[in-house]
């Protein structure tokens, strides 16, 4: 090593300097990005609104649940995946301001399209939608959906303490614009569970997944 | 009054037995009729075609629906008391039924107080996800009104005969009418719940001057649209396991182009 001038010694550590904070520019950030991931529930802008479908400036008005029809079973309050270890709250929810299923923000609970038949009800579909996952919350409870199989268990509970069984007919990937609205949201016609998420490839333009998952289930014969 | 109204369906569906045929067919060459009584303290026989219908149909009240044969009908409305529907109506109108079509006739006061009956087209197409639609129409004596959701003007200047539609979105809402261009209520403020997928008929009847201006309405339910789409990906904009925020990208750049500066100065002091 040779013995170095006052000056250089300057520059050289000067240079070190700017090493050690180049560094904590890229690692610092990293593990931030990294701790933050696995937080769940930390805040975060909501995804651009779109053109609001409402036609009129009537106030904000608090929305009370639907009156409970004559043979309308309780809300649901909660879903188990027994295949995936998953057990996880179900929240009543309307829709977003572009039309589309309003989905809890909190990804470890379900959202249950309130103004559609519930989970028990007599004849329709019930639809029960939850986040795959998520930057700043990790994993949802409905991030493994697609890999539930025919045949598997899936459990709702409801307010007033009552069950519904159900068992898994159909998994299927629909590109988000060929999804079957009428279908998955249809009040008529044998009473099932339709559970959605999001899957295929994440387009980074559209903040989004490119498929919904579709499981439908119906109820498990006792 | 509920016997009455099967009474006019039961009549009506026996001529459209006879006159269409097969029941799907007679299913296509329908239409629904809701009516509404708007003139004060008249009760009236109502005679569809010759036929009573109503029977002592009291003022301030809807019935229906009932389905008539697509087409022309002649509506009449005689005193409640009267022996039959010979003679002079109160009054009469002739009402073109559409087939597959859903109207309501309403028997009310025009501006000036004189009683009349207007048709109006009931608009039962399906409503948005999350919506109500609400439609408002004026039939009292009284001149132009607003009509104001939580104090509000939502519809402007609705005269009499006139009807505006709203979509909304389903909840409570606390609804009145003012004269135009005021807020000062002529009716309500009341509490309306506006159900999701429900079409709501709001009539104002009655007379302002002497009077009193009532609501009659009624309520089509089962017209729920369907959600557009299921967005359950990633809340924040970004998967769990995707790329980098931004941010983090701009950062690291920074970082590794000040990495590279520093790297070559040491390497040109350590050099020296």
């Amino acid at each position: 090593m040779v013995i170095t001038s006052a000056p250089d010694r300057k520059g050289r550590s000067g240079a070190l300097v700017g090493l050690a904070a180049g560094l904590a520019l890229v690692l610092v950030p990293a593990s931030v990005w990294a701790a933050d991931a696995g937080t769940p529930g930390a805040p975060s802008p909501a995804p651009p609104a779109a053109v609001p479908a409402v036609v009129v400036p009537l106030p904000p008005v608090a929305e009370p649940a639907e009156p409970a029809e004559l043979a309308a079973p309780a809300p649901p309050a909660r879903i188990r995946l027994p295949a995936l270890g998953v057990d996880a709250p179900v929240a009543p929810v309307g829709v977003d301001d572009r039309g589309r299923m309003d989905v809890p923000f909190d990804i470890a609970t379900v959202g249950w399209y309130r103004f559609g038949p519930g989970p028990g009800a007599t004849a329709g579909s019930a639809v029960l939608s939850g986040h795959v996952d998520d930057r700043e919350q990790g994993y949802g409870a409905f991030h493994r959906l697609a890999d539930l199989v025919p045949g598997d268990p899936v459990t709702v509970d409801l307010a007033d303490g009552g069950t519904v069984a159900y068992r898994v007919e159909t998994v299927t990937r629909f590109h988000k614009a060929d999804l079957p609205v009428t279908d998955v949201f249809a009040r008529t016609g044998q009473p099932r569970l339709t559970l959605v998420t999001c899957g295929g490839p994440f387009d980074y333009a559209a903040h989004g997944y490119t498929e919904n998952v579709v499981v439908v289930a119906r109820p498990d014969a006792p | 009054m509920r016997l009455s109204t099967l009474a006019l369906g039961g009549a009506l569906a026996l001529a459209a037995a006879m006159t269409a045929g097969p029941a799907t067919a007679a299913a296509q060459e329908t239409g629904s009729v809701y009516v509404v009584h708007g003139i004060p303290d008249t009760p009236v026989d109502v005679y569809v075609d010759g036929k009573k219908a109503i029977d002592d149909f009291k003022p301030i009240s809807e019935q229906g629906p009932v389905d008539l044969p697509a087409g022309s009908h002649t509506v009449a409305l005689f005193p409640a008391d009267a022996a039959d529907g010979s003679g002079k109506p109160v009054l009469s109108a002739t009402a073109q039924v559409p087939a597959g079509g859903n109207v309501t006739l309403v028997a009310h006061l025009d501006a000036s107080g004189n009683p009349k009956i207007t048709p109006f087209e009931n608009d039962v197409s399906s409503v948005p996800a999350g919506q109500a639609r609400l439609v408002v129409r004026h039939t009292a004596a009284a001149p132009a009104v607003d009509v104001l959701a939580g104090g509000k003007p939502v519809v402007q200047g609705l005269s009499n005969g006139d009807q505006k539609a709203l979509e909304v979105p389903a909840g409570s809402v606390s609804a009145a009418v003012a004269a135009a261009g005021t807020t000062d209520p002529v009716i309500g403020p009341a509490d309306v719940n506006l159900q999701e997928g429900t079409a709501t008929f709001v009539h104002a009847i009655g007379k302002l001057d002497g009077g009193k201006l009532e609501l009659v309405s009624f309520t089509v339910s089962d017209l729920h649209g369907s959600p557009s789409g299921v967005p359950s990906g990633a809340p924040s904009g970004a998967p769990a396991d995707g790329g980098a925020p931004a941010w983090l990208l701009v950062s690291t750049v920074a970082g590794l182009a000040v990495i590279a500066v520093s790297a070559s100065r040491l390497r040109s002091a350590t050099r020296r």
